[in-house]
């Protein structure tokens, strides 16, 4: 059962990798929002 | 309200409870009623689980946080996604593999029926409060602001909930949820523009945004460590990502939503596809609130958005004195709006040095209409020390009310019923699930579920018994529940005093083999106490509660199995 692919993405590596890399594009995304607007 | 507000409100409740109570028929067994026979597509548990978290106290109080504090608490969910990623790859496979009802039932394959019965009641109490305030919090926001009878909107909320989630279980839940997100989605987009389309001629969006960011309403992140500042960058990546590790992963309310998944895959794709999401969309009824804040810069307000409270000042002895203050208040906020106009124009024109007199001058005059506020506050305090003075969560529902047209208000108000409709159903769902399966299965019936058809009819009626229960447990303390500070920080709190320890419980399950059941029932006793005692005698933020019970507890049990304390008796259970 562990070993299913994805519906998407390939591998779970590589959508945990997305997750993670989503999230610090939006970290970085909202710093810039934050410097910019202040 | 108009008469098209109530069509469309009653028509949206209607259509809810129905759709529910259709895609629920049929649930033959306990499999069926609590966890849809495990037939749930990753989108539908997507919808499920942000359906589950989002409350309707999210969409009242959300906007008006980001009204009065800006954009800083969306960075309270930013340890969200990491907790995402380590639940569906560790704690996913480990629940389907064992096929487990509850997160709870894995504990006692673990370690022992006492530590699996520990970490359910502190689920059952937790849980129960805050489906409590789940149907409380939107009922009161509801009743001030639009003068409905409070006990009359209780029933109401918590009423149609029972209606469908009894008589469908799991399949009611997730389905309607589904519809649910959808009328939430379009109610608040509908919202969102027409906020945007309500700013004075001549106000651009671009103008709003620039305003919004000087008034210090688009502070999102905040990079500097401060134990007492509730929401920064290290407190929300740290402080929330064991929030979210305790909530997604030993929550039966969450845990029961991905249990629904077909398979490992689609439960895991549904974590993370929350994980994906979740951040941008509270970004987004922040970024409403900012809004909000600037749409009230060019148009009058009320001085305090509680028309309750602020009514019972005017007709007290204070009454003289608040209207003063609010005089005061009205004058700082014609002259604000004033130097807004003028920092836009100034902006307009290109020059840098007029530009910067105007800023100087706007954020004076916001100064200045602030301290009036404050004042205003102070009077209401003087008047009654425990009034409450906090009035974020009336601010989205006040501009609601009074300036978006006829058939918007009752889409917004369908969107705030379907959001606590969802949250409260998932959590009655949860409630019973382990009752049933915790308590029932567990010391009273120990036959297996589907051994013959008696008994699973018989364990379904128990199951629905115990939502009918925990229905009418959270209305009765809804209609008992008493003033809190901000709502939303309330349900947090409430949470963060028992989910570390529960995390703490799980972590040493899954990863430390060689702690067992006593150890680990020792070391949560202690770490409970020692997060209470947090709370009651320190000003650390509330998030960092998680780290200290799920430490403790994790320290403790290591610190008693390298002494001896039932080491042996561990039976692993891993995926």
């Amino acid at each position: 059962m562990t070993d299913e692919k994805p519906p998407f993405g390939g591998s779970w590596s590589r959508l945990y990798a997305l997750v993670l890399l989503n999230l610090a594009a939006l970290i970085a995304l909202l710093t810039w929002f934050t410097k910019a607007f202040e | 309200m108009s008469l098209l507000d109530w069509l469309v409100l009653g028509g949206s409740l209607v259509g809810i409870v129905l759709y529910g109570v259709w895609r629920g028929r049929g649930n033959r067994d306990l499999g069926a009623y609590l966890l849809a026979d495990r037939t749930m597509r990753w989108p539908t548990i997507t919808l499920s689980i942000m359906a589950t978290q989002a409350s309707a106290i999210t969409f009242l109080s959300t906007p008006g946080q980001g009204f009065a504090d800006g954009m800083r608490f969306v960075q309270f969910y930013f340890g969200l996604p990491i907790a995402m990623v380590i639940l569906a790859a560790t704690a996913v496979p480990i629940y389907h593999r064992l096929k487990v009802f509850t997160a709870y039932e894995y504990l006692e394959r673990r370690f022992d029926v006492k530590t699996r019965t520990l970490a359910a009641t502190l689920f059952l109490v937790q849980r129960g409060l805050a489906a409590g305030l789940t149907i409380y919090a939107p009922s009161l926001i509801l009743s001030v602001l639009l003068g409905w009878n409070l006990h009359i909107t209780n029933l109401v909320m918590g009423g149609l909930v029972v209606i469908y989630t009894t008589s469908g279980g799991a399949k009611a839940v997730s389905h309607t949820q589904f519809l649910q997100m959808m009328v939430i989605f379009f109610g608040f987009g509908v919202a969102f523009v027409c906020i945007l389309a309500s700013l004075p001629g001549g106000i651009t969006i671009a103008d709003a945004v620039v305003v919004a960011g000087k008034l210090g309403k688009l502070n999102a992140v905040d990079f500097s460590f401060d134990l007492q500042n509730r929401y920064n960058f290290w407190s929300g990546l740290i402080g929330g990502l064991f929030v979210a590790l305790s909530y997604f992963g030993t929550d039966q309310s969450q845990v029961g939503r991905y249990l629904t998944g077909r398979s490992i895959a689609e439960s895991r794709t549904g974590l993370l596809a929350n994980g994906i999401v979740k951040v941008p969309m509270q970004f987004t009824i922040l970024f409403l609130g900012a809004m909000v804040y600037v749409f009230f810069l060019f148009s009058a307000q009320p001085v305090f958005f509680n028309p309750v409270e602020a009514e019972r000042v005017r007709s007290s002895t204070h009454g003289a004195e608040f209207r003063r203050v609010e005089e005061r208040y009205e004058a700082a906020s014609e002259t604000r709006r004033a130097r807004a106009v003028e920092y836009v124009e100034a902006r307009r024109e290109g020059s840098a040095a007029s530009a910067a007199q105007a800023e100087k001058a706007l954020l004076e005059a916001d100064a200045v209409t602030k301290a009036a506020r404050e004042d205003a506050i102070g009077v209401i305090q003087k008047n009654d020390p425990n009034a409450q003075t906090s009035d974020t969560n009336y601010v989205f529902l006040s501009f609601v009310l009074r300036h978006l047209p006829a058939g918007i208000v009752g889409l917004v108000l369908a969107a705030i019923f379907a959001a606590s409709m969802s949250s409260t159903s998932a959590e009655l769902n949860a409630l019973s699930s382990t009752t049933c399966v915790d308590y029932y299965k567990r010391f009273v019936d120990r036959t297996p579920d589907n051994a013959d058809p008696v008994t699973a009819h018989r364990d379904v009626l128990v199951s629905k018994g115990a939502t009918v229960f925990w229905a009418l447990f959270a209305i009765g303390f809804a209609e008992y529940a008493s003033r809190l500070g901000s709502l939303i920080e309330a349900v947090n709190i409430l949470g963060s005093l028992v989910y570390g320890t529960i995390l703490g419980v799980f972590l040493v399950a899954f990863y430390l083999k060689r702690v067992g059941g006593t150890a680990v029932f020792a070391a949560a006793l202690v770490s409970e106490a020692a997060v209470v005692a947090c709370f009651l005698f320190t000003d650390i933020s509330f998030l960092w509660y998680n780290a200290v019970g799920c430490l403790g507890v994790i320290a403790i049990a290591l610190l008693l199995a390298s002494w001896g304390v039932d080491a042996k008796k561990s039976v692993p259970v891993t995926a």
